[in-house]
């Protein structure tokens, strides 16, 4: 009995270290260099495309400009681990931290001990609720300001939905917020020009939830929908076929985010009208120039370009929030010159002639 | 033989009461669908009326058979795993991860890594087959480590939840999937992806017509082995009632016509001259809600007539009994594991080609409201009692209660709450019917 319990716990010991072993090794000290500046990089979870792939490469660039030192350590979704990879960052001789957060609230304490070593802390994409630390992501308000504004600079009357993300994600508001700065009436409200004629929060950002919600919104007002104010791309899928289903697609506005590449090709086919882009390597450009700068003066408001940003927190965040850019049709030789999504992905299904890019 | 006992007319009533009873016991209607027909009329009527007439139409309740159409596909599958005392929390992640492969075998390899170029006219059939097979493997995975290896489905299936959804987070890394193949597409509905009026037309007179078969096979069947008889007046008044719905249903998708600017892509397209009043296409039955129907008279099949379908409710019923009676208990539960995985497949076809799109969040909590389905359809979880008809009547309850909701503009969360509260009173209302009825 012993031995077989033993052996069962062995066996699933070794499944873990095999599970393990594939990942992770991605901490690089680099070694030698002529500048006195090291920056460590704390990622949470470096097995996700993304990072490796768009983010990682444009900060080691803005490092390798100056001839920084870069080191890096993977916390593998954990929050746990990646307090103590900040500890370990610090101990190989970092200058300066980027934390990716896994949890901004658990990694608090490591940001904390960190700052107080006279270490600045870089808060990379996600928000950490300590003032102290520098914060550098995304205007979430600008992009639904671009999203609204793209959309009404095609129709800027008529009747409107919003269709919103996650009520439970913050972000959902900010980007409501932006689309009210740039001229919509606020939840539930119209004005004399545009009338709201359904608003729904959508569970998970899910695009099915979003193609019911929108198939029940064109039923109950009888197609007379004229703009589709839409969060994010993958709810702009779901409208977009509850649209086409109706033979409206192309017809009605409709806004989306993130680049996703069904959406951008929708924007090509010009039946999505804007997808406003993050550009992952902006954001890790910035974040690298701004620990070059922290190497030499420790004060996070002396980084050049730096804002407040009223957290939801509370907190008055020191801030670079940097722009994201409108795609529509008439732009998309940006997302491809990039290297962001090939022309054949990109022009799937697209008419001869209607896109410049797609020829 | 001979000495059949053919009960005719029923027993002479003694009171009011006993008589309307004796009734509705006559027609051999199924009480519990009865009040679920009735609880589906009030939440019908409740929405049309604050919808202001918006609910109740054709083109509503068209919609409201195709957003019910994928689940309830999967609560047809669902019963069984129920009735068998097991549990399915893996739905929602096999039909992601089905679904994302599907996606991007239509949307990547086979145009892309082989070269074959999009929209081929093998694609669809290619994909959904390897999306059935995908799936019965998965389900006979999870059923083989449940039946024996011995480890608890809800514990097997909460593994398979998290397990294929990570490796869909693993393999698309956040990427979205898509166009579909345009034939694919139909699979999905929307007035392209339907019957037109013809073919449903016809769909009606063969279901009526199959509708007076059973009856008849029914009743020869019972004389043959001297069971009582159903009044021929209740006969009548069953098969009329069911063929009247039958043709009632056809007829209302069949006056949702074409929206009017898809009829004029559709004159443009076809070379049509458009007629002033404007092209009238009637839509019909669509494709995921014929598929539904489908799956659900193949499953009603397995379940009541074919000998694996009983050995599924003997297990339900007493699974110590059932293995000492000789059943293959093993082996019957792997099935019913692998039969779920391959409705999770033909899900995952209709979602993905409906929404044209596959994302890594596709199926996200379809578990619960798969679950919730066949349970609001009156199957029990303490195993053996469970119907397929009802599973279906079930998912459409509660996609009645969503769609409504958004109707009016209730936003999701709030639609969580009311979903959530009507599932415990209606199960809970039930459990109190059947202690009064004391059965």
């Amino acid at each position: 009995m012993q031995i077989r319990r033993l052996a069962a716990l062995v066996g699933a010991a070794a499944v873990i270290v095999t599970a393990c072993s594939t990942g992770g090794g991605t901490a690089a000290p680099s070694g030698g260099g002529g500048a006195d500046c090291t920056v460590g990089v704390s990622w949470n979870n470096y097995q996700e495309e993304r990072w490796a792939k768009w983010d990682e490469p444009a900060i080691k660039a803005a490092l390798d400009a100056v001839g920084a030192k870069y080191v890096s350590n993977d916390a593998k979704s954990s929050a746990e681990t990646q307090a103590s990879n900040v500890e370990n960052l610090i101990t190989q001789g970092a200058d300066v931290v980027i934390i990716l957060a896994q949890d901004g609230e658990a990694i608090k304490p490591a940001v904390a001990a960190a700052i107080a070593d006279g270490v600045p802390v870089i808060a990379y994409d996600r928000l950490i609720e300590d003032p102290a630390a520098l914060y550098i992501t995304f205007d979430n308000v600008l992009v639904g300001k671009l999203q609204a504004e793209a959309l009404l600079k095609v129709k800027d009357s008529g009747n409107f939905i919003v269709m919103k993300g996650n009520s439970a994600d913050a972000n959902a508001d900010f980007l409501r917020e932006g689309m009210v700065q740039a001229g919509l009436p606020p939840a539930g409200e119209s004005n004399d020009k545009l009338k709201n004629v359904g608003e729904s929060y959508t569970d998970n950002w899910d695009p099915s939830i979003a193609q019911t919600q929108m198939e029940q919104f064109l039923t109950a007002n009888n197609n007379a929908i004229d703009i589709a104010f839409v969060e994010n791309d993958g709810m702009a899928g779901g409208v977009i076929a509850a649209l086409e289903a109706q033979g409206l697609a192309g017809k009605v506005p409709v806004s989306g985010q993130d680049g996703d590449a069904p959406a951008l090709n929708r924007v090509a086919k010009g039946t999505q009208t804007v997808d406003v882009w993050k550009d992952a390597r902006l954001l890790g450009k910035s974040a690298g120039e701004a620990a070059v700068q922290l190497c030499a003066n420790k004060d996070i408001k002396a980084v050049s370009g730096v804002g407040t940003f009223k957290s939801p927190g509370g907190n008055d965040m020191t801030s670079i929030l940097l722009t994201p850019q409108a795609i529509t049709k008439d732009n998309l030789n940006v997302v491809v010159d990039a290297g962001w999504i090939s022309k054949e992905t990109l022009c799937q299904g697209v008419a001869a002639g209607s896109v410049a890019v797609c020829g | 033989m001979t000495d059949a006992i053919v009960r005719e007319e029923p027993p002479p009533p003694a009171r009011q009461g006993i008589q309307l009873g004796q009734l509705v016991r006559s027609l051999e209607v199924d009480t519990r669908q009865l009040g679920m027909i009735g609880l589906l009329a009030v939440i019908w009527i409740g929405f049309n009326i604050a919808s202001n007439g918006n609910f109740i139409t054709a083109r509503n309740l068209w919609n409201l058979s195709v957003q019910s159409a994928s689940i309830g596909i999967m609560a047809t599958g669902m019963v069984l795993i129920i009735v068998s005392r097991n549990i399915d929390l893996s739905v929602g992640s096999v039909l992601g991860f089905v679904g994302y492969t599907m996606a991007i075998l239509q949307a990547e390899w086979i145009p892309n890594a082989l070269g074959l170029g999009f929209d081929q006219p093998y694609t669809w059939i290619v994909t959904v087959l390897v999306g059935l097979v995908l799936g019965a493997f998965i389900g006979g995975v999870q059923g083989v480590i449940i039946a024996y290896g011995g480890v608890p489905s809800f514990i097997v299936t909460l593994g398979g939840l998290l397990v294929w959804r990570g490796l869909i987070f693993r393999y698309a890394q956040g990427q979205s999937m898509g166009p579909m193949d345009s034939t694919y597409q139909l699979l999905g509905g929307g007035p392209r992806g339907a019957m037109g009026d013809v073919l449903s037309w016809a769909l009606a007179l063969l279901a009526c017509a199959g509708i007076a078969y059973t009856m008849w096979a029914g009743r020869r069947r019972r004389r043959r082995y001297g069971f009582p008889l159903r009044p021929m007046w209740a006969e009548v008044v069953v098969g009329g009632v069911s063929m009247a719905a039958v043709l009632g249903v056809v007829w209302v998708f069949n006056s949702y016509a074409w929206p009017p600017s898809l009829a004029t892509q559709y004159a443009v397209e076809h070379g049509i001259t458009e007629p002033p009043g404007g092209l009238i296409i009637a839509t019909g039955v669509a494709f995921p809600v014929v598929i539904m129907l489908g799956v659900g008279l193949v499953m009603t099949y397995i379940a009541t007539r074919r000998r694996f379908g009983r050995y599924v409710y003997a297990i339900g019923g007493n699974p110590e009994a059932a293995e000492l009676g000789g059943i293959n208990v093993r082996r019957t539960i792997t099935l019913t594991f692998v039969l779920m995985g391959m409705l999770c497949a033909v899900s995952a076809a209709v979602q993905t080609a409906r929404l044209n799109l596959a994302v890594t969040g596709l199926g996200v909590q379809n578990e619960l409201d798969v679950i919730s389905a066949a349970v609001i359809g009156g199957t029990s979880f303490a195993g053996g009692i469970g119907t397929i008809p009802g599973a279906i009547l079930g998912a459409v309850v509660m996609q009645s209660l969503r769609s409504g909701m958004a109707m009016i503009n209730v936003d999701s969360p709030t639609q969580d709450i009311v979903v959530g509260a009507v599932l415990v009173t209606a199960v809970g209302v039930d459990a109190w019917l059947r202690r009064r009825s004391g059965s």
